[in-house]
């Protein structure tokens, strides 16, 4: 077994944990950190294939993309933190649970 | 030796994102995401991609990590002045435990282990393909720097890239209309009053702006570049304002302006001065690409580190 394969795997269960994580947890801090895990599983599916590619060196165009998308899914978590924040402010919820 | 590395960093990686989800206690969540943060930095150290692995350990784990902490703070009956709404949601969860519904769970962990598999076997038959290694490795010695991240990031792909750093203006943007006008508070946090802690950052100041422009001009020939320095100058900022300096605060509103937007607006104004000059936008003349290439990497490392300071300083109000 690579090394890349074992890293491929790998990815699509962090995907996985990060999909179920948004549907399943309730508090937004939470939610916010299962999108992160689940763009993780992404990065590393790009980058083990940039791995499996490599000649003298991995294949940059994977890497130049996942250094852009983590500084982008970065930002859009802190958007997305700000808002879970403002939410709390003004209501004081912190989940999307039904009010009964 | 290898395979037993690599699958044990990678269940590590797999337990600390289980553990991350399933963890009682929010705090807890957030520190076992720290811990999932850097083992996925070696995780690419392990696929070669140590550009990324600083990325991740700095931006990722580190300045979002720093975020999440921050917001404990806000989400915790304890430090929370909404003490009213607090309340509300916790006499709301007492009364929750008998309706937990059953059926969309179940169907839930069906459909994701459903999905597991066929992206397995998804991934499993992606075909190789080669990959641009080979023309990224024939055209850098056109491409001003010896580094071939730095080249795809700067040279090749230097539309992405500029919209990059657009899109962490727009963030930083968002991130100000999300968050309702405040005013600053000027003396800084609680901690301010902490000799040692004021003079630990006083200390680390200097080594951490030194390291970053070294990772900057590293860039140039190896693992670094724009964003990994921009990250450990926006660490500058981050623990000046916790230490009770509010560095950002402080310098004029038009400096602030000019400081966030200047990475791009110097980009563009480059793309267009190439574009008017004959070449296509982001074509650099062969000459002087090297230069270039630094110039708009200090320009953009300048914004994102300031942007990066302002996203902390506005949140942490």
């Amino acid at each position: 077994m690579e090394t890349y394969e074992i890293y491929s795997l790998t990815s699509v269960i962090l995907f996985t944990i990060g999909i179920g994580g948004v549907f399943m947890a309730a508090h937004f801090l939470r939610k916010i950190i299962a999108t992160i895990i689940m763009g993780a599983g992404v990065f590393l599916c790009f980058v083990s294939l940039a791995k499996r590619d490599s000649l003298s060196f991995a294949d940059p165009i994977p890497h130049a993309l996942v250094i852009t998308g983590i500084v982008v899914a970065v930002t859009a978590a802190a958007f997305a933190l700000s808002l879970a924040r403002r939410i709390h402010k003004l209501t004081g919820e912190d989940t999307f649970a039904d009010e009964r | 030796m290898d395979i037993l590395i690599d699958s044990l960093l990678a269940i590590l990686t797999i337990y600390l994102a289980f553990r991350c989800m399933l963890a009682k206690k929010l705090s807890k969540a957030v520190f076992v995401f720290f811990a999932f943060g850097l083992m996925l930095a070696l995780t690419w150290i392990r696929l070669d991609a140590v550009d990324v692995a600083i990325a991740e350990a700095a931006i990722a784990s580190g300045f979002m990590g720093v975020l999440f902490l921050d917001s404990l703070r806000d989400f915790s009956p304890a430090f929370s002045e909404n003490q009213e709404g607090i309340e509300k949601t916790l006499n709301h969860s007492v009364k929750k435990p008998n309706s937990f519904p059953r059926l969309p769970v179940i169907s839930l962990g069906i459909g994701l282990v459903l999905f597991l598999l066929i992206s397995l076997d998804a991934i499993w038959k992606i075909p190789q393909g080669g990959g641009m290694a080979a023309i990224a490795e024939e055209k850098l010695p056109e491409s001003g720097v010896d580094h071939p991240v730095t080249a795809v990031l700067l040279n090749y792909r230097a539309y992405d890239t500029w919209l990059e750093i657009g899109v962490i203006l727009m963030g930083l943007l968002a991130v100000y209309a999300a968050g309702g006008l405040k005013q600053y508070r000027k003396p800084g946090l609680a901690t301010a009053e902490d000799p040692l802690l004021r003079r630990t950052i006083l200390i680390f100041t200097p080594a951490l702006f030194l390291f970053g422009a070294f990772l900057l001009y590293f860039g140039k020939m190896g693992p670094g570049g724009a964003f990994q320095a921009a990250v450990l100058w926006g660490a500058i900022g981050i623990l000046l304002h916790l230490g009770g300096w509010p560095i950002f605060t402080g310098i004029p509103r038009r400096m602030r302006q000019v400081l966030v937007t200047i990475g791009l607006g110097f980009f563009l104004l480059l793309g267009l001065t190439l574009m008017a000059t004959g070449g296509a936008l982001f074509e650099y003349p062969k000459t002087s690409a090297g230069f270039l290439i630094l110039v708009v990497e200090t320009l953009a490392a300048i914004s994102i580190a300031t942007a990066l300071t302002a996203v902390f300083a506005f949140l942490t109000k």
